[in-house]
């Protein structure tokens, strides 16, 4: 690629040019929800798609999450690739019933007759000040629906690349956006319509003595802890799972039996949360390789608080030192 | 950039239509300054600007219609917009040399030199060796994939009590016993030595820069002995650069950091650079890195006792320079005896890598860079 495709941006910034390059390159992608067209959401995610693409392919819909699922599912079924965004996640329940007993299951549902190439946005996590039911990071609930594919970015480049796949993937993906990120890294991406591959994790970091596992918003903590153990002379292998399902459990596993010791790190809180799931593989399918417990870094088990107890709630990047610390010992 | 949304025209009228901008991108405007005129089911309105800036964009052409609301034309520069309706957004962007990063991953797992951990064994059985008192360390596995069992566990106790507690290796000195070992495996190894006559030096010199610096020379001297060489595939890298591993000693075992690049450096710059791998060694802060891509290396005990000795050459590396301690000899000074400072010098060389000739000749030029004054 010539360093002229590369341009500097954010991770919203890259949701906008990935939205930007397939809607216009393939004219069944259309985009909808609440506030997306006239005023180019709520983030900024689709600023300009009307403008370049007409009210025809980029609607505002009303204030009805189960309009937003529901008629997603009749457009991918009949040949359009709707990208529908729900403006925080905690907004998406509305719209479980389409998700999780149509959309999921269409394909199943009609033996392959109907399938639905739907990917639902939606910004989540906290770390923005915002109000306890726009804050939250409910991934598990989704990751534990068969026929869905969660997946959730955490770099600009990743953001690109992994939405350009979600919307060319045939069945519906649940493209989650941690909007602590938005705008917290710019980095330089190309616009090259390249798609990342789905379903497999990205190594960040390599390193020897400990795999640090996680996805979305801890990303950026666990890059910090990992390079504060570097000057300790502890080497973090740090993988951004990405996809957290299907879950790549062949990188994950391949990594800790490397370094014999895991560290998962999720803000989400931890009652069947999907590092469970995670510590469970590695316990049926790595034990023998590990040299110590699989540790877990993660919110706790209420809601999110209002913001001023924001912080207390989220990992941090001592939590994550602490925790591998604690792994090393033995 | 900032947007200028199509006011309200004042007359409850959600639409307009574009009839003529007057201004165009790149255009700098002032206040109130006419900027599109469009029209409306009423009249025709001439839009002002509600501030001076530079047109960055103009959204739509003549004939559009845009609503009340719609983003008309964009200024240059950030905008007041903050990027979200509720909390706040971080924004980084940038370092401080106002880049932006790169994002470096790899897809799927990292490919992997390192074998999978050694010492693999269960909880059940790593319980048994701690009450035992057993390292898995000193232990290899007889169990399927090199699996350490209950036996070998007991195996390993019993030994040891024949033998009495033997306190197993670890951090520095484990991995200083596998590279000398390795290290023996492999390289052919030569010595040669040389006594220099250090009388013509200043009062005060700095000998470890002295012998860094003389390196320095005898590496351009003899290239063949700056290099990487491997064993297995038998190839060599001769290598521009000078990387010099300076061996130091420490209670917990051999510690070799690198100073790097020394023929291209002040000697002020190395001496600074050397206290600093000093000083991270005596701290124990040094990272791995600092340790890694020595293409020579310096033993210098000569603060110690010793004259001459046969350091070991650790592969790739071919060649080691040892320097022993400086004493008064009888040495004959145009014809007569006279009594001056002698450096005692050892180069130790891999004969896989390079002749008799080409280490002679880099001793040669190493011991005429140390004469000098």
């Amino acid at each position: 690629m010539s360093k002229s495709d590369l341009r500097d941006m954010t991770l919203v910034e890259a949701v906008n040019m990935a939205l930007h390059w397939e809607m216009e390159h393939d004219e069944t992608v259309v985009v909808l929800g609440e506030d997306i067209a006239t005023n180019g959401g709520v983030f900024r995610a689709t600023v300009g798609l009307k403008e370049a693409f007409g009210f025809k392919r980029v609607m505002d819909t009303p204030l009805a999450e189960n309009l937003i699922a529901g008629t997603s599912i009749g457009m991918a079924t009949q040949g359009l690739k709707p990208v529908a965004e729900f403006q925080f996640m905690g907004f998406i329940y509305a719209g479980m019933e389409q998700i999780v007993s149509h959309a999921a299951r269409m394909r199943n549902r009609t033996r392959g007759r109907l399938h639905c190439p739907i990917v639902y946005r939606a910004p989540f996590g906290g770390g923005i000040h915002a109000p306890e039911h726009h804050s939250e990071s409910t991934e598990a609930l989704f990751a534990h629906i068969p026929g869905l594919r969660v997946v959730i970015p955490s770099s600009p480049q990743r953001a690109y690349g992994l939405l350009l796949a979600a919307i060319r993937n045939p069945d519906p993906v649940i493209f989650l956006e941690p909007k602590r990120l938005y705008r917290a890294v710019t980095q330089s991406v190309a616009n090259n319509g390249e798609a990342l591959p789905l379903d497999t994790c990205f190594t960040l970091r390599e390193g020897d003595d400990v795999t640090l596992i996680t996805w979305g918003p801890c990303v950026m903590e666990t890059l910090q802890a990992a390079d504060k153990l570097s000057h300790q002379g502890v080497t973090c292998e740090v993988i951004d799972v990405a996809t957290i399902s299907p879950l790549d459990r062949e990188t994950l596993l391949c990594s800790v039996a490397k370094t014999g010791r895991a560290v998962i790190v999720h803000e989400a809180c931890r009652n069947g949360g999907v590092g469970a799931e995670i510590a469970a593989s590695i316990a049926e399918n790595a034990f023998l390789d590990l040299q110590a417990p699989v540790v877990r870094v993660t919110g706790y088990d209420t809601v999110m608080p209002y913001y001023r107890n924001e912080d207390a709630y989220l990992p941090q990047v001592d939590d994550i030192v602490e925790a591998v610390e604690q792994v090393i010992a033995l | 950039m900032k947007t200028f949304k199509l006011p309200d025209l004042g007359e409850g009228l959600p639409e307009a239509e574009i009839v003529e901008w007057h201004v165009k991108p790149g255009d700098t405007v002032e206040v109130d300054q006419t900027v599109v005129s469009v029209e409306t089911a009423k009249a025709i309105v001439e839009v002002p600007s509600p501030e001076a800036g530079t047109i960055a964009k103009l959204y739509g052409e003549p004939g559009d219609i845009i609503h009340t609301g719609e983003p008309l034309l964009a200024f240059e520069g950030e905008g007041g917009d903050s990027g979200t309706v509720v909390g706040e957004l971080k924004t980084s962007g940038k370092d401080k040399k106002g880049k932006a990063g790169q994002d470096q991953f790899i897809i799927g797992a990292a490919p992997s030199s390192k074998r999978a951990r050694a010492n693999r064994a269960t909880p059940g059985v790593r319980a048994l060796a701690e009450r035992l008192g057993v390292s898995l360390e000193q232990i290899k596995g007889s169990g399927p994939g090199g699996l350490i069992t209950n036996d070998d566990v007991h195996r390993q106790a019993s030994h040891q009590k024949k033998l009495g507690d033997a306190e197993p290796l670890r951090g520095t000195r484990r991995t200083m016993a596998k590279n000398m070992a390795l290290s023996h495996a492999q390289v052919v190894p030569v010595s040669i030595f040389e006594d220099v006559d250090i009388g013509a030096w200043k009062e005060g010199a700095d000998i470890t820069m002295r012998l860094v610096q003389a390196i320095g020379v005898a590496c351009e001297a003899a290239p063949e002995l700056n290099c990487w060489f491997d064993g297995d595939n038998l190839s060599r890298r001769l290598l521009e650069e000078v990387h010099v591993g300076i061996a130091v000693d420490t209670p917990e075992g051999l510690f070799v950091p690198v100073l790097r690049d020394i023929t291209h450096r002040s000697l002020k710059d190395l001496r600074q650079g050397l206290e600093n791998l000093r000083e991270a060694v005596a701290t124990r802060k040094i990272p791995p890195r600092e340790m890694q891509g020595a293409t020579i290396t310096l033993s210098n005990f000569g603060t110690m006792t010793g004259q001459y000795a046969n350091p070991v050459v650790t592969p790739p590396q071919v060649a080691i320079i040892g320097a022993g301690r400086i004493r008064e000899k009888v040495v004959p000074v145009d014809g007569k005896p006279a009594v001056r400072p002698v450096l005692p010098v050892s180069l130790t060389f891999d004969h896989r890598a390079a002749t008799g000739g080409e280490a002679s000749r880099f001793l040669g030029a190493l011991v005429e860079a140390l004469a000098n004054s």
